[in-house]
Order: structure tokens, then sequence, then C-alpha cells
């Protein structure tokens, strides 16, 4: 004897669900317990099992139609086995009326009754799949279709009305190009044909294709492994990292003068040129040495702080960023850190970093200062836990002992993560590191 | 200055004349000869009036209804004088046509002197030099002849002496098993001649369908002629009236045959009579003028279209890019595409094939499906009294393209523009039996044809199981 399927219950407070997909298709055999079509209510999908093995031998409702839990959704029966003929005739008033006949369904408020619903763009396009079939062979644009089954889903018959409507063949689409639009499913009704007094040809077909092609699918980039890596960390970074950020201005005027002054001897004791960053690897460094929570990282339950401070330093990559680290930036001298530096940003160019010198990194500095980027927040680079940002150095007016004068400042950014430092910390460090930025000469005093 | 200067007034460039006054341009033709070029002096026209009167003849000597036909004769000087007053008539009506159109025509040869610049000679030596923003080459195409042979234009002819001829040898040798050679052949053999036919390649008619090449094969064969195939001319020889012809024959043996006249029909080659590719820096592609999709040369503002192109050398392929020159020089982006391009002979039996030969069709790699209808299965041919003949459909079995259709048989060359209509129109093979025929005519072959290539032939007898 047949076996009705029902959308089972699926909640205290769910009333209505929809199939979203037939996982069988009529005629199929199906084992009980076995996953036979997917129904989403209240946004929550859920497979749900045959309740008998046998032959999946009618579908009563298509895909996309709303209806009462515990609906008859389809009948199995035993091989050999006639579908009852009361459940063709559901079929059929499935296919008419709204699916909460007493033959088929358990009492439940009715739905409104359905009234056919013209299509806009913007809609989801509901048809049952023999009437896409045949829509697709005829060459009709669903959009233009009224549907008349439940909730305004398109149904066979409207198909074949619709159909029956249009002169076939068209006079204005050739029949190669009917065909082609049949088979890769191009709309001919939104076509401007090129043929004789606007007859829809082939290669307007095809130019549509292209088209449509293109403009929705764009272009199509894989990703590299370090796009890969990027996307994978700093996603990883701003969901388990809260992230607070802080801004200072800091006069630069102090160091720029002070390395102006000392380059040139620099330059000849040591035979490198000294970089901005050079005094801010090196002032971020001994500021940790007084914030050594900001050199932490989280290891499940316990923080843990690493006795070395490397400084790391982002690079932009024509593909990408990357970040080596100075090692021990706060013992180091401005000599080996400018060594350092050069030596690291020019292999990281070229992509010849070693994965110690990108790992090692226990804080991060992120400059725009060449870009006009007055300020900007960064994501922290795991597993540390803060990263500063360094804008554009300007020119501003300010009152210096009530008169007017300028000087050169820029804003500095700090992101921390604020499952370990709190915001007096941050605020503190960046305002130590302002003190020492505009005080080169102390900073730099015993190197 | 003129906005169009048209070098040649044949079916290429008097087309391209009309049609840039019909778009307003203001037009210069210039014709060394008469207006219709070739086609109309020397080619089409005149073949097809000895064709009509050849088979006149023989239709009526091979009547089983007339009486007295053992007497009849053909006068081959009437028939010059009809062929000369169709020309004459043609010419005359093509000329008002053209002057109607406001065209400005110049007898002489057009010589080609730089992008824009035309210097006419005329008949009397007389030069007037014209300018114009497009310069468009027209100048056909004239019989290659190989250089051994010296044509004298009695013994041995091309066709431009063979159409002026007024008497009809005996027996004839022709070289060349193409179209215009076998058009020849079948206006001698149904006049009476003997013909002997010696083709290089394996094959006649070479760009056809194999179904096509095979019936025509066997016709020649029926109606008396001799057809040696790869067989290569070696050597001319006059003795007396008479011609020998030396060859090899394809099993390597040399053979000699003497005929009252030779004809050469070794194929045509571009006229470049006033332009020099070389002087010009216009570039060729081996004999004929290089042209791209747009039909320009090489040269800014100068295009080529017809036989000095290469590719079919047609009247109507000429005429077809002259329509589509003219509206490239207006700003389109046209181009004849040759799968659309009839081909039409008029042999023992006339043939009209357009698209791909079977063979190319299978080379496409696509899914092909042919259908094929007999004459003889027709009320229409045998009521006409001749049935050999056919007509074949080639289309892609998915999509229903059309991709060749060929016809083989009376009439085959006017039945040839049906399908040609569906093929520009996109239609599908099914297409074709949509259309009600009228009963009883050959065009019936071609529904039926393609009702054979989906298995539903009415009149064609089932064989096996359906």
């Amino acid at each position: 004897m047949a076996t009705e399927i029902v959308i089972p219950m699926l909640g205290i407070t769910v009333e209505k669900g929809k199939i979203i997909e037939w996982l069988k298709n009529e005629g199929d055999p199906v084992e009980k317990g076995e996953s036979i079509f997917v129904v989403e209510a209240d946004k929550v999908t859920t497979e749900v099992e045959s309740p008998a093995s046998g032959i999946l031998a009618k579908i009563l409702l298509p895909e996309g139609v709303e209806v009462p839990l515990l609906t008859v959704v389809g009948v199995i029966t035993r091989p050999g086995e006639e579908v009852p003929a009361k459940y063709l005739k559901a079929a059929a008033a499935v296919a008419t009326t709204t699916p909460s006949g007493p033959e088929f369904a358990v009492s439940r408020p009715p739905p409104p009754a359905p009234t056919p619903v013209a299509r806009t763009a913007e809609d989801v396009i509901r048809i049952v799949p023999a009437a896409r079939k045949l829509a697709r062979e005829k060459g009709l644009d669903l959009r233009t279709l009224t549907g008349t089954g439940p909730e305004g889903v398109i149904l066979f018959k409207d198909v074949q009305t619709t159909a029956a409507t249009v002169a076939e063949p068209s006079p204005k689409v050739s029949t190669l190009a009917r065909r082609q639009a049949a088979k890769e499913g191009v709309f001919l009704a939104a076509l401007q044909g090129s043929g004789v007094r606007g007859r829809v040809m082939r290669a307007d077909v095809e130019r549509a294709i292209r088209q449509e092609k293109a403009p929705r699918l764009g272009k199509v980039i894989p990703m590299d492994t370090m796009r890969q890596v990027i996307a994978r960390r700093m996603s990883e970074s701003a969901f388990n990292a809260p992230h607070i950020y802080f801004f200072t201005e800091i006069a630069m005027d102090p160091l720029l003068t002070f390395r102006q002054e000392i380059l040139a001897d620099f330059e000849v004791r040591y035979g490198r040129h000294l970089s901005i960053n050079d005094f801010l690897i090196k002032a971020v460094a001994l500021n940790i040495l007084d914030f050594p929570i900001l050199n932490a990282t989280i290891r499940d339950k316990e923080i843990l702080i690493p006795s070395d401070i490397n400084i790391g330093l982002a690079v932009a990559l024509p593909e990408g960023l990357i970040v080596p680290a100075i090692a021990l930036a706060d013992k180091a001298g401005l000599a080996e850190i400018a060594y350092q530096r050069t030596d690291l940003v020019k292999r990281a160019q070229s992509g010849k970093l070693t994965m110690a010198e990108i790992e090692r990194g226990t804080f991060t500095i992120s400059s725009l200062a060449q870009y006009d980027i007055t300020q900007f927040t960064a994501i922290i680079n795991p597993p540390q836990s803060g990263i500063l940002t360094v804008g554009k150095t300007r020119e501003e007016l300010y009152l210096l002992n009530g008169n007017v004068a300028s000087r050169k400042v820029a804003t500095f950014g700090l992101a921390v993560d604020h499952r370990i430092i709190d915001g007096v910390v941050a605020a503190e460090f960046l305002q130590h590191l302002k003190l020492k930025l505009e005080k080169p000469t102390f900073t730099f005093l015993h190197l | 200055m003129h906005d169009l200067a048209i070098i040649g007034g044949g079916p290429g460039g008097y087309v391209a004349a009309i049609t840039g006054a019909q778009k307003g341009l203001k037009v210069l033709l210039v014709e060394k000869d008469t207006l219709g070029g070739t086609c109309l002096a020397r080619g089409c026209i005149p073949t097809k009036s000895f064709f009509y009167d050849s088979k006149l003849f023989k239709a009526a000597r091979t009547s089983t209804v007339l009486t007295g036909t053992q007497t009849l004769a053909i006068d081959p000087q009437k028939m010059k004088a009809r062929k000369q007053q169709l020309v004459q008539t043609l010419s005359a009506g093509l000329e008002s046509v053209i002057r109607s159109n406001g065209i400005k025509v110049v007898q002489g040869i057009g010589q080609l002197m730089s992008p824009g610049r035309v210097r006419i000679v005329a008949h009397d030596g007389s030069i007037s030099l014209y300018e114009a923003h497009h310069i468009l080459l027209a100048t056909g195409s004239r019989p290659a002849v190989p250089s051994f042979i010296d044509v004298d234009g009695h013994l041995v002819q091309t066709t431009d002496e063979a159409l002026d001829a007024e008497d009809i040898p005996r027996n004839l040798v022709i070289i060349g098993g193409g179209v215009i050679g076998l058009e020849m052949a079948s206006i001698y053999l149904n006049l009476g001649s003997q013909v002997t036919i010696i083709e290089l390649l394996p094959d006649i008619i070479m760009t056809e369908d194999h179904d096509i090449r095979r019936t025509m094969r066997q016709l020649l064969d029926r109606g008396g002629a001799a057809v040696f195939l790869n067989a290569a001319v070696q050597e001319i020889a006059r003795q007396a009236e008479r011609v020998a012809v030396t060859f090899k024959d394809e099993t390597g043996g040399i053979q000699t045959l003497r005929a009252d006249r030779l004809l050469v029909a070794t194929g045509r080659t571009p006229v470049l009579d006033g332009i020099d590719p070389d002087q010009l820096g216009l570039a060729t592609r081996g004999a004929f003028v290089k042209v791209n999709h747009r039909l320009e040369t090489s040269l800014n503002g100068v295009y080529a279209i017809g036989d000095m192109v290469g590719g079919m050398m047609l009247a109507h392929k000429a005429s077809a890019e002259a329509e589509a020159a003219v509206a490239n020089i207006l700003g389109a982006d046209k181009t004849v595409k040759p799968e659309w391009i009839p081909r039409c002979i008029w042999g023992l039996a006339e043939i009209g094939a357009v698209g791909l030969t079977e063979e190319q069709a299978r080379q496409t790699g696509r899914n092909i499906r042919t259908g094929k209808f007999p004459y003889s299965a027709g009320g229409a041919a045998m009521a006409l009294g001749d049935t050999n003949g056919f007509t074949k459909i080639i289309g892609d079995a998915d999509s229903g393209e059309i991709l060749g259709v060929h016809i083989l048989g009376e009439h085959a060359t006017d039945l040839i523009s049906e399908p040609v209509s569906a093929m520009i129109m996109e239609s599908a093979v099914e297409d074709l039996y949509q259309a009600i025929r009228p009963h009883p005519t050959l065009s019936e072959t071609v529904g039926e044809a393609a009702r054979a290539w989906n298995n539903l032939a009415i009149h064609l007898p089932v064989f096996g199981t359906r």
C-alpha cells in the first residue's frame, strides 16, 4: 500500500515549511531512512528521510512552495503498485489550488487563495521543473510568464498557454537563433535583432551569451598562497581579537632634525642610510620594554610574553603584503636596525625571506607615511597583540606660548587586542612612545 | 572629386556603382570594354545562350515524340547572332540603368596611381585624371593559359574565342575539367561534337560534393565524352588544320589525341592592367589582390572585389562583395560568407550547390546527417522527361543548421536559391518542409530531401524498419 510523505513537524513554533530541493525524482527507488527532500522553515533547512522503502511514485508539491506542516508532499509505492487515484487528483489539484485539500493534508488554516502573480525581474522565479523544461524548449522568458499555481508558482499549463499565444516559428527570430537560445537558456525577448527588420539572428544570441557571461562573472582571480594566508590570518585576527584603537599626534620636527643632524656622520661611520622607520622601530622596541604586555601572545588561557622583542615592518608587495621582523630591536643599535631593515625589505621584495624572519615578529609597525593618509586602523598581525600605524607627516599650525607656530606632525594609531590589553595600558604605551619620539636625543642617547 | 571611383564595370563594379549611387555617393565607373564585363560579354550570358540552344537541339534530336528529327541541324552562325543580340540588348539595358542612377561612366583603362587617384587612358590614347575618396578595384579576370600553349583563336582557343566561333568542331579536346571546361564540354556534346576532357586533378569539378561529381562523371560517360583524370598535358602541336595534344595519363603512359580544336579551360587569372602592385605597395595573395574580411586592400581607402581577389570566381560573388564593400565604405562591417554563395554549373545536368560538401561538413567534427531525394521519385521530373538528378541536404543533426545543399538535375541552378535564402535566414532543415510546395514541380525535391534528412520523406520507400 502507498505511503504518504509529509512535511514533518519541525518545531513547536514552526507552522509552515517549503521544500527547497527534492533529492529524488519521480520514479526513483527510495530506501527508508534515505534523505528524500530538503525542507526549509524559519530559515532552517532540514533533510527529511523517506518514511518507507519503494518507489517515489508521485511528487505532489513542487519546490519552493510554502505549505503547512504535515502536508502530504509525495507518495511512495511498492514496485508495480499503481499510484492511488486520489493522489493523482491531488497532483492535479496542486497545480490549480492550494495544497490544503482534505485528501492530502491534515486540517490547517488554509493559506490565502492563489491569485495569478505577474513576475518581476527581482523575484525568484518559482516554476515546476516540467514547466521550466518546456519554457526552455519554447525559448520563453520565465519573467514574462504568469504563474497560477500556489503563490504564483509557474505551472506546466501556464507555459503551455503562453507558448500557444507565441506564434511559432516566430518571424522575429531565426530558427537557429531560437534553438541556440533554448539550448543556452537565453531570453529571446530581451534581445535586439540585427537581422532584416529586427529579426533575431544567431549572432545576436551568441553576443548575448558572451555579454551575459562577462558582466555577471567579471574576472575570476584564483587566490595565490600568499593571498590565502593573508585572507585567513586577517579574518582570524579580526574575528578572534577584539580590537580597540587609539590615536595620537606626534610632533615630528625633533626627530626629523635629529635624523638630519646625525645622518651624514652615521653614513660615514656605519655605511648605512638611516630612515625614520629605523627610529620608529627602535623607539617602539624601547617602549615595549616599558610595556611588555604589548609583546604578548595568547596561548589557551595563558598570556605568553616572549623575551625577544622583534618588530615587524609591513612591506607592500605587488601581490600582497608581507611582514618581516627586525630581530631583537630592543637590543640592536640603530645601525643594526638599519642594516636588518634594508636587508629584509630588499629580500621581501624579491621573495627571498625565510619563514623564521616572518614568524618571529612580536609587534608590528605599518606605515602609510608615503601616502596622503592622515590616519588609519590596522588589523593585528596574529598571534601578536598590537600594531602601530603611522600616517603622513604634515605641517600644521599650533599655539606655542600663545603664538601661532608651525610644526610637522604625524598621527600614530595603535590597535591592541582588548582581551589582554586594557585601554589605559594602550593609552600609556602610545603616550610614552610620543614622548620618546618627540625627545629623540634623550631616547637614542645611549645608542 | 568623387566619393567612389570604381575600376571595372562587370557584375562587381556596376553593382557597386548602383549601390553607391543608391546610398547617395557620387560615383565614377571606369570600363575598358562593355558594361557587364566578362559575365555579360564573354562568360555567363553567352555560354547560357549557347547552352540553351545546344540543349534545345539535343532535346529535339533525342525526342521520342518529334518526327523528322534525323535531318535536324543547328546553325552556329545563328547561335552566334542570337548571342550577340542578347549581349547587346543586355549591355544597352545595363548602361541605361547605370546612367539613370547618375553614375559617371568613363570608357578606358583605369589605372590606380595612388590611393584616391585614378588615371584613365581612353582607347584613343587620351588621358584623364580623377580623384575619389574611395577607390574600388573590380577589374575581374581573364583566361589563364599555361605558358607552353599559344592560343591562336582558331585551332587553340579559350572561351573568349570559342564564344565567337562560327563553326562547330567535329571533335574537340578540352584541357581542364573545372566549371568552365564542363560547361563548354556540355555545349559541344549537345551539338554533337566528340569531346575529350583532360584534367590534371583526380576528379572533375573538385570543389563539389562527391555525389555530384560521381553523377556528373556518369552523365559525361553516357554522353560519349572521354575524361582523363590525373592527366598532365605536355605538348601541343599543330598538323595541317588539326591540333595534337600530348599528355601523360594517370598510369604514366604518354598519349596523343588529334582534334579539330583545343579549348584551354585551365582557370582564370586576375586582370591587373593599370594596377602595379609592386609600385603601389599593394599586397597580393598569389596572383590575386589581397583583401581583409571588409574587402579592404592594403592601401588606405582602396577596396577590391570579385575575381581579382580570388575565391569563387562567380559573377554573383562579385556582386555580393560589391554591396558589402560599399556598405563598408559607408562604415559598416560586412563580410561575404563563402558558405552562403551558391555555385551553379550548366553541364549535361545543371548543378546548384551552396555551403559545405559532405566531406567538408564531416571534417568540421559536427554531428552530420544527410538527406537525399532523387528526381526519379517525383512526378515533375518524370513529366519533364529528365529524371537524372537528386537533391541532397547536409545538416547539423543537433541544431538542424543547413550546412550544405547540392542539387543536380533540371532547374538545379534555380532551385538552389531557396536553400540559400533558408540558410541566410538561419532556418533549420525542418523549416524547408514547412513551406507548401506546388505540385508537380522540381521544388518538391528540396522539401522531400529535407524530410528525408529527418527520415520523413513521403515519396520514398522505407527500407528495413523505421
